[in-house]
């Protein structure tokens, strides 16, 4: 009933082709951002940490691999080891250049990670779909065994760990142990809203189109004079980019430093993509529905349950979301492929319509 | 390189001795035709012809072992598909190529890629120089979806649409490349009458309209007679006539390969 776009006319192409045409949408959006901004210093400290902070930087990766697997068609499975790069590289710079503002070296590594993300695309125009998987997994194995063997990544420390050191922004310090969870939460907020923004705008516009076209048809997409080698890699790099970035987020603006070969492994590589399947491909709002389901049922399960007079050990939890989420992803597959995003999609058109049926 | 575009009447595209093969089968032994400029050419002949095999040889999707291509004047041997693209050529489809996850405007869209320059730096903030130039082009998409009559649908994803209308929205992704020479791989096939006759129309208009060359595949050999201008008869990979409807008609080997020959 409140959701209509009757009387809301486009005068111009620009209206028509903003990215959110209905007003109602643009004010779901406004409530959001100002509830994102307004409400964390009202929680928990607990709860901005574990639930708010890695949901946005599952999201910030789930919006790269998106880019690359629901947008340009290609499966990755070497997710994990692009954000690691972007961990070690965030890791590096900021040990070699401390005086820099630590935000800008966390963008900064996401271009190291495109530039291993290109080169580990470049067999994507002659292999597709479960081989150019495997060929990921390659590329997933080959950088782990990097983070492991290479002592100069992790500055020759004796436990292999990416160490955070203490860093600051405008004095408030967003890395290291005297970093509060607010603070942080902060920091990746700006990191992912502005991430998202660029995404949208690329994927609204002749970029965008091209990724599609190469992903339905690129037999047709060569035809209309698209050079598929060109299109899959920018995919591969601006994909890579944002999961470099996320990876480093997730670093030092999460773990706060720690043993990152575990951290980056395969397992996360496939949460993420989990996450997209899950959310929806080809879809921005689907990378945010995906990671917040993945990431909230474990919590919801493990501290939730207890807090509502459920008695629940830590170890059935556990089990429960394996259950829970292998159950989940069956159900998507069969019933809706498009996922939670295709969901809401058609939500909102029936709540257009109400209370007719069309 | 390329040459001054030809006049009407003029030879835009020669195909001169074109032999291809797949292993050992031939699909093409010396082919030659040309396609004059502002004319609809027809190539008709029965299933397995080599008819389709010669639209992937013009448009660069096959390598013929033998043979040249002379188009604008250029002559050329081997070439990318979105290098044909580049030089004017689109095409439809047999089967309809459309991109399916995508809207009955998007896919339009997709045919102007090749005349958005505004680089990758404009396009991350989707404003100033990229959203003029994406103006731009939507008001021209929007005239061939005016043309082509499919103002109801602009917002579709094009895997919801009936058979007929899809025909259309790949017609006007093609012609929204503004091609010098357009390849039509059986634009009628499946359609009833009154499908058959709007697309008639529209190919008529196109022609008229934006002076496009077509060259065309088709097998109701009612629009083939009405519509080209010219008919090349192809037969197990060879030619076997070559002219007016009115010739290729009463020609005794085009019937021959329609109808059988009587040992």
């Amino acid at each position: 009933m409140f959701y209509r776009e009757a009387g809301q006319f486009k005068t111009s192409y620009e209206a028509d082709m903003a990215v959110f045409p209905i007003r109602q949408d643009r004010i779901g959006l406004a409530i959001i951002l100002v509830a994102a901004v307004a409400l964390p210093p009202f929680l928990d400290s607990f709860v901005v940490g574990t639930v708010l902070v890695p949901f946005l930087v599952f999201s910030l990766a789930a919006t790269g691999l998106n880019l690359l697997t629901g947008y340009t068609g290609l499966l990755s499975l070497g997710t994990g080891a692009f954000m690691g790069v972007g961990a070690y590289a965030c890791y590096k710079l900021t040990t070699i250049f401390p005086g820099v503002n630590i935000l800008v070296w966390i963008l900064a590594s996401g271009f190291f990670s495109a530039a291993i993300g290109v080169v580990f695309g470049l067999p994507s125009l002659r292999i597709k779909g479960f081989y150019l998987a495997v060929a990921t997994l390659a590329a997933q194995f080959f950088l782990e065994w990097c983070f492991v063997r290479i002592p100069w990544l992790f500055n020759y420390n004796l436990s292999g760990a990416i160490e955070a050191p203490s860093r600051s922004v405008f004095g408030i310090p967003i890395v290291g142990a005297s970093a509060t969870p607010l603070a942080r939460y902060y920091a990746i907020l700006a990191i992912v809203v502005a991430l998202t923004w660029i995404a949208s705008n690329i994927v609204h516009g002749r970029v965008g189109r091209a990724w599609m076209a190469v992903r339905d048809m690129d037999i047709a997409a060569e035809l209309m004079g698209i050079r598929l080698l060109r299109a899959k890699l920018l995919a591969f790099a601006v994909s890579s980019f944002y999961c470099g970035v996320a990876g480093a987020a997730m670093m030092f603006l999460w773990y706060g430093g720690g043993e990152a070969k575990d951290a980056f492994s395969i397992n996360l590589s496939f949460t993420i993509l989990f996450m997209i399947i899950i959310g929806g491909l080809g879809s921005l709002l689907g990378a945010f529905l995906g990671a917040a389901l993945l990431h909230l049922v474990p919590i919801f399960l493990k501290f939730g349950l207890p807090e509502l007079g459920v008695p629940i050990g830590g170890a059935t939890a556990e089990h429960l979301t394996h259950i829970l989420v292998g159950a989940l992803i069956v159900f998507f597959l069969i019933v809706e492929p498009h996922g939670l995003a295709r969901l809401w999609a058609t939500t909102k058109q029936k709540l257009r319509a109400w209370p007719f049926p069309y | 390189m390329s040459a001054a575009a030809p006049r009407p009447g003029e030879t835009l595209l020669s195909v001169d001795g074109i032999s291809l093969a797949f292993g050992g089968v031939k699909a093409l032994t010396d082919v030659s035709f040309d396609v004059r400029k502002g004319e609809i050419r027809a190539i008709i002949g029965p299933n397995g012809a080599g008819k389709s095999s010669m639209l992937n040889c013009i448009n660069g999707f096959y390598q013929p072992q033998q043979g040249r291509i002379t188009y604008r004047g250029v002559e050329r041997r081997q070439m990318r598909p979105h290098e044909a693209a580049e030089q004017g050529i689109a095409r439809t489809f047999q089967n309809i190529a459309l991109f399916r996850g995508m809207s009955t405007l998007d896919n339009i869209m997709t045919g102007r890629l090749l005349r958005m320059k505004v680089p990758f730096f404009w396009q991350v903030w989707r404003h100033g120089p990229a959203m003029r130039e994406e103006i731009e082009h939507r008001r021209f998409v929007e005239g061939i979806i005016e043309f082509l009559e499919i103002e109801h649908i602009r917002k579709t994803p094009v895997g919801r649409l009936p058979y007929g209308l899809q025909k259309r929205v790949e017609l006007g992704r093609a012609l929204a490349m503004e091609p010098e020479l357009l390849l039509l791989d059986e634009p009628m096939a499946g359609m009833n009458l009154e499908e058959k006759e709007d697309m008639c129309r529209f190919i008529l208009d196109v022609v008229r309209q934006y002076g496009t060359t077509i060259a065309l595949i088709e097998h109701d050999m009612g629009v083939v007679m009405d519509l080209s201008d010219r008919v090349v008869v192809l037969d197990y990979g060879r030619k076997i006539a070559d002219g007016t409807p009115a010739e290729v008609k009463a020609d005794r080997r085009v019937i021959d390969a329609y109808l059988g020959v009587g040992h």
